[in-house]
């Protein structure tokens, strides 16, 4: 058991491969403040999927604590605005996201009962905003436990669909099929919902990467408000 | 799949360790062996380049560090060192990577950045004091990784969930597998360098100075660096661990859930807190605030400056 989330003890339910422990590649100084920070920003970057113009940044008390002397504000900058870890622009994030015009807050927040790294990452583009919260966990691996206020398990370790419908009965099956057909295999599949055939949320992470079309036949289920499709976070 | 070391040293017994782990993850992750192997050949370089940029030395951003591998090397250099090649090697590469990563320079996490000076500064010293194969470097790659995936099952390796045994601690078991596993050793006989490594390092505090990955991470990868050769060298004479490796694990993991808040990489303790810890934290956090407030101003003089520019006049 590593920690708790909600009062429920929280467990890796995946194994680390040989490639995460002897890696990443990156930017030092720290796999969990530089690292693993700069994936949680690439995460929300990529779910906003469009160039940002706001991000604000809500820091754990211990991250907060920590965050600028690891240089996770560049690092997190840094994923927001589309860095990759290793990218050696990542010590001038600020500069260039200010260049880009892009609106950066950092602030406190105790985000409750959850891992001394996490942190709530409110982001907004032109046409769309996200929010996640996750944890850096060491090594620069993360668990995003929550997307645009569903409760998921999120760690970007293989390409995934993030599906935003309407809760009815049957989608999952729908939606698996299609995936099934196009000889896809599941590796996880997480559900959540805001109430009862309300707003509803899916998160499948699959073995190999998902085809347009395949894309476009879950999106056009009824009922589906918004698919997005995510490569491996790097 | 691999859950435990008892398991590990079952499934391994006469075969070759890098093939095990390259046959799980294939398995688990769907990684083929020669991509993993790729991909370590190609990080076996990025700690090569790192140690080369390393050795030249520089202030850490904090400037609390830098310039250790310089300085060790230099004596090197100058026949003015009195321990063996290999030793000095183990040391000084450890500093050289851990000096970059204090510079926010490219580094290879193993298996995190804090404790990323100590497996390429014990493999990268023995590939070259010993003449071993740098393909087999690769491999022992492969059995540092095994072996910290293994440990990853149940212990969460960052020095927040559980001080410094959880990272360096690690590292220095996994490297000391890996060493042995490069001077022939055999699976039990790696699995018992990683026990009597990790052993020795329960208990292993976090507790940088000013909350920067400088003091004392940078001189104790180096230090852990030289422990892990030692203990793969008890291992390969035949010394073992009375105590088996998964319950090693299961001890650092109890240890660090006892281990207060202030020690877990908060800076809130140990030497963090000591006279000297607390005046370079203050500084610190000085220059923080000023390097904040003349960004903030410089904001300001670009929005003023736009202001202007789209004012008719």
């Amino acid at each position: 058991m590593d920690y708790k989330l909600n009062g429920m003890a929280v467990r890796h339910d995946r194994k680390v491969s040989i490639l995460d422990v002897m890696g990443p590649v990156m930017v030092g100084p720290s796999s969990s403040h530089t690292a693993g920070t700069a994936r949680l920003g690439r995460v929300a970057r990529e779910i906003l999927d469009e160039d940002p113009v706001d991000v604000h940044f809500y820091l754990h008390p211990p991250l907060a604590a920590t965050y600028r002397g690891h240089g996770s504000d560049f690092a997190l900058v840094g994923g927001s605005i589309g860095l990759n870890v290793d990218d050696p622009r990542i010590p001038e994030a600020i500069r260039i996201a200010e260049q880009m015009g892009v609106e950066i807050a950092f602030s406190e927040e105790d985000l409750g009962d959850v891992h001394p790294n996490t942190v709530r990452i409110e982001i907004r583009g032109k046409k769309r905003e996200a929010e996640i919260v996750g944890s850096s966990i060491g090594g620069g691996v993360i668990e995003v436990f929550n997307i645009n206020g569903f409760q998921t398990r999120f760690k970007g370790d293989s390409p995934t669909l993030l599906l935003f419908y309407r809760d009815r009965p049957g989608m999952i099956s729908e939606v698996t099929r299609i995936i099934a057909e196009e000889g896809i295999n599941i590796a996880s599949l997480y559900c959540s919902r805001k109430q009862r055939g309300k707003d509803a949320f899916m998160q499948i992470d699959v073995d190999s990467p998902l085809g347009k079309t395949a894309l476009g036949r879950i999106c056009g289920i009824g009922d589906v408000a918004e698919a997005k499709y995510l490569d491996r976070i790097p | 799949m691999i859950e435990s070391f008892k398991q590990l040293e079952e499934v391994g017994r006469d075969r070759d360790l890098a093939e095990v782990f390259l046959e799980v993850d294939e398995q688990e992750h769907g990684t083929p062996g020669e991509q993993i192997l790729a991909a370590l050949r190609k990080r076996r370089e990025v700690m090569r380049d790192c140690v080369e940029r390393g050795k030249s030395g520089g202030l850490s951003m904090g400037k609390l560090v830098g310039n250790e591998a310089k300085k060790l090397n230099e004596a090197f250099v100058a026949g003015k060192t009195f321990l063996d090649p290999l030793t000095i090697k183990a040391e000084l590469y450890a500093l050289a990577v851990m000096g970059e990563n204090s510079r926010m320079g490219v580094i290879v996490a193993a298996p995190t950045a804090g404790a990323g000076g100590v497996v390429p500064g014990m493999l990268l010293a023995l590939e070259e004091e010993r003449h071993v194969d740098p393909e087999k470097t690769v491999r022992a790659l492969v059995i540092a990784g095994g072996i910290g995936s293994i440990v990853a099952l149940s212990a969460n390796i960052s020095g927040a969930a559980g001080g410094c045994q959880n990272e360096v601690g690690v590292a220095t078991a996994m490297g000391a597998a890996a060493v042995a596993y490069m001077m022939g050793g055999d699976t039990r006989t790696c699995i018992h360098a990683s026990a009597l490594a990790l052993k020795n390092t329960l208990g292993l505090v976090c507790d940088p100075v000013g909350g920067l990955v400088e003091v004392p991470c940078v001189k104790r990868n180096a230090l852990f660096a030289v422990h892990g050769l030692t203990a793969a060298q008890l291992a390969l004479a035949g010394v073992e661990s009375v105590i088996p490796m998964d319950e090693v694990v299961e001890a650092m993991v109890r240890i660090g859930r006892a281990l207060p808040r202030g020690l877990k990489e908060t800076a809130e303790g140990g030497l963090a807190t000591t006279p000297t810890g607390c005046a370079i934290g203050q500084r610190l956090k000085d220059e923080a605030n000023q390097r904040r407030a003349e960004r903030a101003a410089e904001r300001e003089r670009v929005a003023m400056e736009r202001k202007e520019r789209v004012t008719p006049t």
